[in-house]
């Protein structure tokens, strides 16, 4: 092991190791969540700065793990997502009576898991990097005792993203069948019908993980019953490394050159699928949960917009991948400040006279989500259809804007949901978690009025 | 740094106003702020001053932060001011007040960045912009039908905005930059320019609204409570006016030439479809709506048949329709008052007990069907004159809504004032008066001296290569 590995995977130490000295430390002291997920977050920012300090350089073990403008910037992504969703957390597992240490160490392996697939270099540290994202978020989907179908959902997740995992590994088998290599520069070569068969199987297996339908028929069950901190994570980080590696394969597959199928037609079919069918499938939920779940599952169908414009719109998706982890931590974080774990709609009632803060916290980051300006979010979808238009997806443009229309209908039933009068669900008092979700609010528009530096940094995100 | 300004006062208002220390004096804050906005647009086309500012914003997105006043924006915006001021004024006893003003002062900065915008990008934010306060507003202190009509204007508007958006970026796509006056410096060929026209003007016709794209105003405009009413009428219908002068005409001239056929004929038939619709309306605020939607129609008609003349006149037209309408509305809630009713069959003989009223009211609607000597005159027959050079079918189609406007105007005073006094109020006291006074003044002023209005309208609001022909 040379110093050049040392520093490809310096982040990924920091928060896997992270989540051994918690789990250690568990068994020697006896403290209370406010340590446990304070020092997981203290880690998870520390594989950020170590990220960002030590830059991109050279790739580490012969180009397996990636240490490219890209791996650095997901591995800053994830790290402060995993940061903000354990800061949210303190004020949650007390009442919910969750094992802190376990729920923060089991977020730090996750965590560690995303950032391992977001730069793996070759198909088998990617599944590994799969397979450590997902275990944990197994167990963190079925800890909370108590929820509705806690078991059914957590099991349901297991079985299909075993499922999809396998599907992944046979992908692998068979591109390495077709072309005798496994490293993710050689997939373009994989142009036999095993090796574009290969690639189908790659595309499914990651397609499952960022929830694009038809393969995201686990996620507003696993969403709605897992602890919502752990939602909030789940939602972001298992999203940003299943579209990092999404782009490292994409950027492979159809790189200048190569004489093989045009995998981005297959790309814009599922972004427009996942547009109607979860925008659609969102207005009529009544559960904010689950309808936060099928606005993330319709986000990722915006995202793989711009994925199907081609590497090309690097820049346009990691934009969009950190305004939307702002925007989802955000809104999960008012989640956790109700004092139901599932509330309704109606349990918002009244939370605008007794929470005002909160309120305009939220209705700022709905706009986002709605991508209405002046917030980033507006910004991030003008991005990606600029890509998209690049591309000559205009068809996949007018569908999607017609979709944030859709979008913003359920966006706004929730903004006027707390503005309605009555007695809903009492908030939990100021809090950490509270403080996380006025800050999301407030990078979404400090991001939306000044977006020069975060557009600059994007442009360094190459593969 | 002055359009700066014109968005930047607002928006500091709007955070006084959502001080617990000033709610007693929030109302005060959003009429004196609005009012300042006028006084300080309109001082823009007396004296000459640095108006424009121009910072790099995303510039990856090829979108900039460029604003500019002037003469036409000015204009828009002085009636804005105006118009919003007697909205605040006119908005007493709001409940949760401080939160009414300070998005009241948001919705201000929102129009008021819609006419300084210079960036197609800044423009679709703060067109957006508006749309936020002006829903909670409805949804909020609205009437009876609020929530419906608050997701059916949602609706409409926000998926006109769709295709707007889908316009902006392709144009960011296409030409690498939104700067609109570098974008209307260097057209793109004309035989490309009529799918981005239809794109951008879908948006501004349902804003307008442009006959058959009405279907939210009625059902808005009755359930709004009265001073967003007239906000939406007077200056937000207005910013669609606006935008299609300057981004329409004067960026793909030749695309909304080639549409103007259908637009106008469309245009014709709304100004003639309000008009008639009015005639059978017994809610006083349905029909203000209806007659709205005559006058913006025929706004409509001047600004497709894009002459000089006709120009001049829908924008002597929008002043006119601002004034008269925020007029209107505030006397029909000053009836309702009274009589405890939109309702004109509730309403009947009141000149004898109210003089004052019948009188304002009077003078209000000769303005809106247009009699000479009041500005309403001057821009129907500004707006009718010029469009006759281009299209005379369609000017004449529409210079019957003279004959119907007059039907229902007249009718409106027969009803509420004269007959048999079926119902009995005092006259209007002094606030009353200090509140419809000024705009009716204004109205006079217009009508006698339109030249305040149409010098600051020169010829390169004309499409260069539309003035030849």
């Amino acid at each position: 092991m040379t110093v050049y590995d040392l520093g490809a995977i310096a982040p990924l130490l920091v928060l896997a190791g992270g989540a051994c000295v918690v789990l250690l430390a568990d068994l020697v002291f006896r403290a209370d969540e406010r340590v446990w997920a304070g020092l997981g977050a203290a880690f998870a920012v520390a594989a950020a700065v170590t990220a960002l300090v030590l830059g991109p350089g050279d790739d580490g073990f012969g180009s397996e793990i990636r240490r490219d403008g890209a791996s650095v910037f997901f591995a800053i992504v994830i790290g402060a997502s995993t940061a903000a969703a354990l800061l949210l957390a303190i004020g949650y597992v007390a009442p919910a009576r969750l094992p802190a240490a376990e729920v923060t160490a089991l977020t730090l392996f996750s965590a560690s898991g995303g950032l391992l697939l977001a730069s793996a270099g070759d198909l088998l540290v990617a599944f590994i990097g799969l397979e450590l994202l997902s275990i944990p978020l197994y167990a963190l989907t079925g800890l909370l005792h108590g929820a509705r179908h806690a078991d059914e959902s957590s099991l349901k997740y297991f079985l299909l993203g075993a499922a999809a995992s396998a599907v992944f590994a046979y992908g692998i088998a068979l591109i390495y069948a077709s072309t005798d290599s496994i490293a993710i520069g050689s997939l373009a070569s994989a142009t036999s019908p095993i090796g574009l068969a290969g690639i189908a199987f790659l595309l499914a297996g990651l397609a499952f993980k960022a929830a694009l339908v038809p393969f995201h028929f686990w996620a507003p069950d696993a969403y709605v019953s897992a602890p919502t901190p752990a939602t909030a994570f789940m939602a972001v980080v298992a999203k940003v490394g299943a579209f990092a590696a999404l782009l490292r394969i994409g950027g492979a597959v159809t790189a200048p050159g190569v004489a093989g199928l045009d995998w981005r037609a297959s790309l814009a079919v599922l972004a427009a699928i996942t547009l109607v069918l979860a925008n659609l499938a969102a207005l009529g939920q009544s559960s904010l949960k689950r309808l936060l779940a099928y606005s993330s599952i319709a986000h990722a169908g915006y995202i793989c917009v711009a994925v199907a414009a081609g590497v090309v719109a690097s820049g346009a998706i990691a934009f969009y991948l950190v305004v939307y982890a702002a925007l989802t931590v955000g809104a999960f974080g008012v989640i956790t400040l109700l004092s139901n774990d599932d509330p309704t709609l109606d349990d918002l009632h009244g939370l605008a006279r007794r929470r005002p803060l909160v309120v305009i916290a939220l209705g700022v980051l709905l706009l986002g989500l709605a991508g209405l300006p002046p917030t980033a979010g507006f910004l991030a979808k003008v991005y990606v259809f600029e890509a998209a238009i690049g591309a000559r997806l205009a068809w996949l443009v007018i569908l999607a804007v017609l979709m944030s229309v859709v979008s913003a209908a359920y966006y706004l039933r929730v903004l006027f949901a707390c503005l309605a009068e009555g007695e809903g669900e009492p908030a939990r008092g100021p809090s950490i978690g509270g403080g996380v979700v006025v800050l999301a609010a407030l990078a979404i528009i400090v991001v939306g009025i000044v977006p020069g530096p975060l557009l600059d940094a994007v442009q360094s995100v190459r593969f | 740094m002055i359009a700066s300004a014109l968005v930047a006062l607002p928006l500091v208002a709007a955070a006084l106003c959502a001080a617990p220390l000033l709610s007693r004096w929030s109302r005060t804050i959003a009429a004196v702020a609005s009012l300042a906005v006028a006084v300080v647009a309109f001082a823009t086309v007396v004296v000459p001053l640095a108006t424009d500012a121009r910072i790099s914003w995303a510039a990856v997105l090829g979108a900039s932060y460029i604003v500019d006043v002037d003469g036409v924006s000015a204009i828009f915006i002085t009636l804005g001011g105006v118009v919003f001021a007697v909205g605040a004024a006119a908005s007493a006893h709001v409940p949760h007040r401080r939160a009414y003003f300070a998005l009241w002062c948001l919705l201000v900065a929102a129009v008021d960045g819609v006419f300084v915008a210079r960036d197609l990008g800044l423009f679709f934010v703060f067109w957006e912009a508006m749309l936020v306060p002006l829903a909670i507003l409805m949804w909020q202190w609205g009437g009876a039908d609020r929530r419906g009509a608050t997701i059916r204007f949602l609706l409409y508007t926000m998926a006109g905005s769709a295709l707007l958006l889908v316009g902006v970026v392709s144009v960011a796509v296409a030409r690498g930059t939104l700067d609109i006056d570098a974008l209307a410096a260097r057209p793109v060929p004309a035989s490309a320019q009529l799918l981005p026209a239809l794109l951008f003007l879908a948006a501004f016709a349902v804003k307008l609204p442009l006959f058959p794209f009405h279907a939210w105003l009625p059902r808005a405009y009755v359930a709004a409570p009265i001073p967003v009413a007239l906000a939406l009428s007077g200056i937000v219908a207005k910013t669609a006016v606006y935008a299609i002068i300057r981004i329409g005409l004067g960026l793909f001239p030749e695309g909304v030439a080639q549409a103007a056929p259908a637009l106008v004929a469309l245009a014709a038939v709304g100004t003639l479809y309000g008009a008639l619709l009015a005639t059978r309306q017994d809610d006083l605020r349905r029909l203000i709506a209806f007659s709205s939607l005559s006058h913006l129609n025929l706004i409509g008609l001047a600004v497709f048949a894009a002459t000089l003349t006709s120009l001049r006149g829908a924008v002597v037209a929008s002043v006119s329709h601002g004034l008269v309408v925020a007029a209107l509305f505030l006397l029909a809630a000053m009836l309702a008052r009274r009589t405890s009713s939109f309702a004109l069959s509730r309403a009947g003989g009141l000149a004898s007990s109210a003089p004052v009223l019948t009188a304002f009211s009077t003078l209000a609607v000769i303005a809106a069907i247009g009699v000479p000597g009041t500005s309403g005159f001057a821009g129907e027959f500004l707006s009718l004159a010029g469009t006759y050079e281009r299209y005379p079918a369609a000017a004449i189609t529409a210079t019957l809504v003279v004959i119907v406007a007059a039907v229902y105007g007249l009718g409106l005073v027969r009803r509420a004032f004269h007959g048999p006094p079926l119902a009995t109020g005092p006259d209007l006291g002094w606030r009353e008066r200090a509140l419809v006074a000024p705009l009716l003044a204004l109205v006079l002023v217009v009508g006698a001296a339109p030249w305040i209005v149409t010098d600051h309208v020169g010829q390169e609001i004309v499409p260069a290569s539309l003035g030849a022909r």
